[in-house]
């Protein structure tokens, strides 16, 4: 465990570098649209571990713009370190999950979907009405600093971006561990069977409320990036389709890979670039085709083409098995 | 504590009952399936609980491990009323239970699935007992590192029992363990039983539909008809 531990730290490490680098030398375009893929991707990182326990959030928008606007909202105080306000809004919307979580885990399937759309909803509502938090119009943010150093001009979006990839690698090695952890393999044998948990003494509900802390907590880190990167909040982060979005792109990621996340943002916002350039009126249909597709070709997402080819499948390792 | 009084109170512990139903009444879907359900197991005990498909068995247990509510009544372990508890934290308080499907998760490795039990919360120390179920089971050793998909039905039945056994520290609740065995298995977990109720002091409470011979290792048979209890069978 522990050599894995540290070979998975090396390799995110040398990732984080490796795009650290590549980053200095191309447009600002790409590298802003790459943040945004840091940031969305961590919400879906989140959503993922709980499509792992079979459960579906269509109100992840909720935690994302608590973060975002925990980041916002502090840094109109004046206080603009990156690391302590990512820190704040992470903590902010664990405890907003954790509150949340008491109640949502008593439901599944589509109450547990629907109730955590209606709670983004009543925020999304209450954030439009309220004047000293901006309104409709949301809040500009503070460019943010880095431990005392104010990075200036170009360098602006650069240090950024780096920042956003530290961030990112170290919640994708967080969440490696973690579903290779024994809470995380208790986390994923939830779907199956709950019952069985219970007479081996764990508790669903535990399990439940512990993943949901930790994807809104990763949905908070995301907001707060995603405050910092475009320099603006506004109550839509907490809109229904928000939320859609990253379902969207749990669905072509899929519940099992840590990278493909990531990877599925980045596929989500370049066809939205692509298609929102080139067919400004009908881009949706170009994403809503694709999902068909990919969900047709792909039911497991981007992380199910990996794990096919490494794993053979089930029956043709032994008898089967039989356990209905 | 000489020696005197050490024998004085192990005999005493050996005279309290470590599990005790009183008066359950259970139901499913308002259908009255256990009435009035009144059992005592001493502590080291090995119990058969024998009766017909439908005839209350796997109620029985699934009541005492907290998977159905009780209409009416209340079950203790030792002298701790548990009937409020939720079925997690009677694993916590020691209570073991094996289904009669044998519900591994097929893609977690046998080890992973007979140490599920120690994953979380207080529970952690059971995985001391590891050991012990090896021991018990030594053929589990062997396949322990495979996925529990590989393997057959009668080693996955044993994978269960050894998940039990983890998990039952005082008590263990073992649902048809001889149901749908091939004769070879049926040897096998006799012997293991046997091994059970000679090495541990555990109070073991097993259904099963018919009294078979030659399983001299329990103690005493109880049965049940139409979901009430009887020292003797049907019909005498």
């Amino acid at each position: 465990m522990l050599s894995l531990q540290r070979n998975v730290a090396l390799g995110a490490l040398a990732l984080t570098i490796a795009l650290a680098v590549l980053g200095a030398f191309v447009p600002e375009w790409i590298l802003y649209t790459c943040a945004l893929v840091l940031a969305k991707g961590l919400v879906v990182l989140g959503l993922c571990l709980l499509l792992r326990m079979n459960l579906v959030s269509f109100g992840q928008g909720l935690y994302y713009c608590a973060g975002a606007y925990i980041c916002g909202l502090v840094s109109q105080m004046g206080i603009s370190d990156a690391f302590f306000l990512t820190f704040l809004a992470a903590l902010g919307s664990a405890v907003v999950g954790l509150i949340l979580g008491l109640f949502l885990s008593g439901y599944r399937s589509v109450f547990f979907a629907m109730f955590n759309l209606a709670l983004s909803m009543i925020l999304y509502g209450v954030l439009l009405k309220s004047i000293s938090l901006g309104g409709s119009d949301g809040v500009g943010v503070a460019a943010p600093t880095y431990l005392g150093y104010a990075p200036d001009g170009e360098m602006r979006l650069y240090v950024f971006f780096v920042f956003a990839l530290a961030v990112a690698g170290a919640s994708s090695v967080f969440a490696f561990l973690y579903t290779k952890s024994e809470m995380g393999l208790a986390s994923a044998s939830v779907k199956d069977c709950e019952i069985r948990l219970e007479y081996l003494g764990l508790s669903v509900r535990y399990l439940i409320i512990f993943n949901f802390v930790i994807a809104s907590t990763l949905a908070g880190i995301g907001g707060a990036l995603v405050a910092m990167v475009s320099g603006h909040i506004i109550p839509e982060l907490a809109y229904w389709t928000t939320s859609g979005e990253f379902v969207f792109i749990t669905v072509l990621s899929g519940p099992n890979g840590i990278l493909s996340a990531f990877g599925a943002t980045a596929v989500f916002e370049t066809i939205r670039l692509v298609a929102g350039q080139n067919m400004p009126n009908s881009w949706q249909m170009l994403l809503g085709s694709f999902l068909l597709l990919s969900i047709l070709f792909m039911p497991n997402g981007i992380s199910g083409l990996f794990r096919r080819a490494k794993a053979p499948k089930p029956d043709a390792v032994g008898e089967g098995i039989n356990n209905d | 504590m000489s020696n005197a009084s050490k024998v004085a109170s192990e005999t005493m512990s050996a005279d309290q009952s470590m599990l005790t139903l009183d008066n359950l009444d259970v139901a499913i879907d308002s259908t009255p399936i256990l009435r009035a359900v009144s059992l005592q197991l001493r502590k080291g005990e090995m119990v058969s609980l024998v009766g017909r498909n439908g005839a209350g068995k796997t109620t029985t247990l699934r009541a005492i491990m907290g998977l159905l509510p009780l209409q009416a009544g209340s079950i203790r372990l030792g002298n701790n009323i548990i009937s409020n508890e939720p079925a997690h934290r009677r694993v916590d308080l020691g209570i073991g239970y094996m289904p009669e499907d044998r519900r591994l998760i097929p893609r977690y490795s046998v080890e992973e699935n007979i140490l599920m039990s120690s994953w979380m919360g207080g529970n952690k120390r059971n995985r001391d007992r590891l050991d012990e179920v090896y021991t018990l089971i030594p053929e589990l050793k062997g396949f322990a590192q495979r996925q529990a998909l590989s393997l057959s039905g009668g080693q996955q039945k044993l994978v269960a029992l050894g998940r039990a056994l983890l998990a039952g520290r005082d008590v263990l609740l073992l649902d048809e363990p001889f149901e749908g065995v091939a004769p070879a298995l049926v040897q096998r977990i006799n012997e293991i039983m046997s091994e059970l109720s000679s090495r541990s002091d555990r109070t073991v409470l097993v259904s099963d539909s018919s009294i078979s011979e030659g399983n001299s290792f329990y103690d005493r048979h109880v049965f049940i008809e139409r979901g009430q209890i009887s020292d003797f069978p049907a019909g005498h």
